[in-house]
């Protein structure tokens, strides 16, 4: 059994606090720009079946920092446009000999499927509107090296809960570092049952930001609008969006993130985007120390496979 | 040949009956049954102490996939897997390809269901209600039921427009042929893979919600009453369904239902870590509803038990679970669930167990099945029940072409171990070895 990084609610507080003190570990070796010891040289596809930037390129810098090689896959011009399962295409790269599998996919659950026949360790870089587990872990070390610590802090977020991984991620690994995790979004973007999620929903902005330590703030999609479940930008801007003025309800000194890409002036305006509360630029950063802390946790708990003696292969003269 | 099966708890719901004793099959009919019958001269004897005795099993809801989806399943493998499951006469669905909607597609059914190879149990076709199921132009039904169907419906794809729905009851009442519904308001429940509730909060996926199944409940029994058209509801799975119908057929509307056993046995927490064999339609739901559905199936509101048997390959259903095709097989397992579930938990008792699994549909769909009575059928329809047999289900060792369970490795109590339709065409096993003795 590999050990896969599927979600945050798969995860034990002991594997978190183990993530988070990695990842600080290799924030200060990288900045002190100290080498790191040579870890073995291991191939790590990144499987990306949804458009991304930050988060591959933060999985390839990391990759790249720890030595491993990434090698890229996408679903464009690959055999899955000739018909072949996802099945069959994770089997193919497992028998190409990748060691690890980072994907992306549209679906929820589909790395819990990769995860299934590829034999080596899976890291979920995000399942359709189930988990985003690198994002909060990059989310948490800012949050941390912001505020001390996660105990204790009132976090509040904002906008579509229903269709956002990131909400999901993040509210598992703050409620289970001990953190109280408020939901805020209007009623169509929001679970009509939340009773499985560890949150405490509220509709209403000025409630939900009421001396909250931090703002995450999530993004808000286009389709939403042609779903009915908006009737417009503005609307929406106009009761949920986080700038001076919301933000004075909040506790001082909140922290204000986004996990971008941002609409800038829906979700925030440019004052909380730009002001010395927002943590933005900083959670891109650390997004590349929780990637390498990841990709090393994946493999440190993997046994080690006896190395066989290669046959010698006769040849006859 | 004369076959006796003696000693057995005879089980009889057309009539009532409810003893101890046994019954003789003679050239393929029943020629005798009770306390006191001629035991002399039979050519083997089955001991059917501790076992019931009822009439064929008959299931109104079976997808056979054939023509067209032989990759799943076929009629020659449906039919084995039903006669297995206890079954002697099974309605199979038009969701074909092509669908059900000309009488020379229900002429194809009725030839391959009779030849040799298949399963030996009788096979009543449902005809697709409008062309090509799409929900538009009503199929010519006059021409289909005199080609052999028994029913007709549009399956999972429901008709979505309440005045061509109207039109189909009206023309349904003239031709005295039941409509089946599956009942889906496709506005609300599109793009959905699960109950919509907690679990697909927790797991981000999109819900459908109870509200996209008990509308069309209650507009179908709506339409059912101001028009006088029998209606069957397919696979009821809310709490709020069973309510609408439980008040349909207080105001005298024409009304009857099915629920299917993994709608009694499992709640929406089974789906798990993404597990694509609990995907189905309508969803699984809650203890709630479970709690309120098995009450409405003691107090007659749901009428019947049907597997809704949905074969899929299993390449099919090893993807990511939103890409999973709904549906589940069922036939070999229905009797080991409505036992488990239901019996041996005193909900049903034998006779009621009976009656949902046996003459509850035939009734419904006036099939000449459901009853031990001589002469009633067209031949023995006779299936033997171990109700205390012990058994775990193995999907490898199923008939079906579809290893898409829920159940497999789970351990039951209750087991269809013989099956006549005329002939024998399914004998358990562990059964044959230690109850059957032939007489020379």
């Amino acid at each position: 059994m590999s050990r896969h990084l599927l979600g945050i609610r798969h995860l034990e507080r002991s594997d978190i606090e183990e993530l988070l003190a990695l990842s600080h570990e290799f924030k200060r070796k990288i900045q002190a720009s100290r080498n790191l010891e040579r870890y073995d040289r291991k191939v790590v596809g990144l499987m990306f079946f949804e458009d991304s930037t930050r988060t591959r390129v933060s999985f390839e810098q990391a990759a790249h920092y720890l030595g491993y090689r990434a090698t890229n896959f996408s679903s464009a011009g690959s055999s899955m446009c000739k018909g072949e399962t996802l099945k069959d295409t994770i089997l193919t790269l497992r028998y190409e000999r990748l060691e690890a599998l980072v994907m992306r996919h549209r679906s929820s659950g589909a790395p819990s499927l990769a995860a299934r026949y590829f034999g080596g360790p899976v890291i979920n870089a995000g399942d359709g509107q189930h988990e985003h587990p690198t994002q909060a872990l990059g989310d948490a070390l800012t949050i941390i090296e912001r505020k001390g610590e996660l105990k204790g802090l009132t976090v509040a977020i904002v906008g579509d809960v229903s269709h956002s991984r990131v909400a999901r991620s993040n509210a598992w690994l703050l409620s289970k570092m001990g953190a109280e995790v408020r939901f805020v979004g209007p009623r169509t973007l929001m679970p009509s049952n939340t009773s499985l999620l560890p949150g405490t929903v509220y509709y209403d902005l000025p409630s939900g930001i009421e001396n909250a330590d931090v703002v995450i703030t999530l993004r808000l999609q286009r389709e939403r609008m042609t779903d009915g479940l908006l009737s417009s930008v503005n609307e929406y801007t106009r009761l949920y969006q986080v700038n001076r003025q919301t933000l004075r309800l909040a506790a001082k000194d909140c922290l204000v993130m986004h996990p971008g890409p941002l609409n800038r002036g829906v979700e925030m305006d440019d004052l909380a985007a730009d002001s010395d509360a927002s943590a933005i630029n900083q959670q891109v950063e650390n997004g590349i120390f929780v990637r390498m802390a990841s990709l090393h946790w994946v493999f440190e708990d993997t046994p080690k496979q006896p190395v066989k003696p290669t046959k010698k292969i006769a040849v006859k003269a | 040949m004369k076959t006796l099966l003696k000693n057995g708890r005879i089980l009889d719901p057309s009539q009532e009956l409810d003893l101890i004793g046994s019954l003789v099959i003679e050239n393929d009919q029943i020629v005798a049954y009770g306390q006191e019958v001629d035991e002399r001269d039979a050519d083997e004897v089955y001991d059917c102490t501790g076992c019931w005795i009822t009439p064929g099993l008959v299931d109104p809801h079976v997808h056979l996939r054939e023509p067209g989806d032989e990759h799943k399943e076929t009629i020659l493998t449906g039919t084995q897997a039903a006669a297995a499951g206890g079954y002697t006469t099974i309605c199979c669905m038009p969701n074909t390809t092509p669908a059900l909607d000309t009488p020379s597609l229900i002429d194809f059914i009725l030839d391959r269901a009779a030849s040799p190879e298949a399963g030996g149990v009788f096979v009543a076709p449902v005809g697709a209600l409008t062309v090509g199921l799409k929900g538009e132009q009503l199929s010519d039904l006059a021409a289909l039921k005199k080609a052999g169907i028994v029913a007709a419906s549009d399956e999972e794809n429901p008709v979505q427009n309440s005045m061509i729905m109207t039109r189909a009851m009206e023309t349904c009442v003239q031709l005295d042929l039941p409509i089946m519904a599956h009942c889906e308001d496709a506005s609300l429940s599109n793009g959905g893979a699960m109950n919509e509730g907690a679990m697909s909060a927790m797991l981000g996926l999109q819900g459908m919600p109870r509200s996209a199944e008990e509308i069309m409940v209650m507009r179908n029994c709506l339409l059912s009453l101001h028009t006088g058209c029998q209606l069957h509801i397919l696979r009821v799975s809310t709490w709020g369904a069973v309510e609408m119908i439980r008040q349909a057929k207080y105001l005298g509307a024409p009304v009857s239902c099915e629920i299917c056993p993994h709608h009694f046995a499992l709640t929406e927490e089974a789906v798990g870590e993404f597990n694509p064999h609990f995907k189905t339609t309508p969803p699984l739901r809650t203890q709630v509803d479970i709690d309120i559905l098995t009450q409405a199936l003691a107090d007659g509101t749901i009428d019947c038990i049907a597997s809704d048997h949905s074969p899929h390959a299993t390449y099919e259903v090893q993807v990511p679970f939103e890409e999973a095709p709904f549906g589940m097989v069922g036939l070999e397992t229905v009797v080991g669930v409505t036992l488990t579930y239901l019996t041996h938990k005193n909900i049903l008792t034998p006779l009621e167990t009976a009656r949902k699994l046996s003459t509850g549909p035939a009734d419904i769909l006036r099939l000449e099945a459901g009853t031990l009575k001589p002469g009633e059928t067209p031949v023995a329809q006779v299936t033997v029940i171990d109700p205390s047999l012990e058994w775990t289900f193995d999907v490898a060792k199923t008939f079906s072409k579809g290893k898409n369970t829920p159940f497999h490795g789970m351990k039951f109590r209750g087991k269809a171990v013989l099956t006549f339709c005329g002939s024998e065409i399914y004998r358990d096993a562990q059964f044959d070895a230690q109850r059957y003795a032939a007489v020379y």
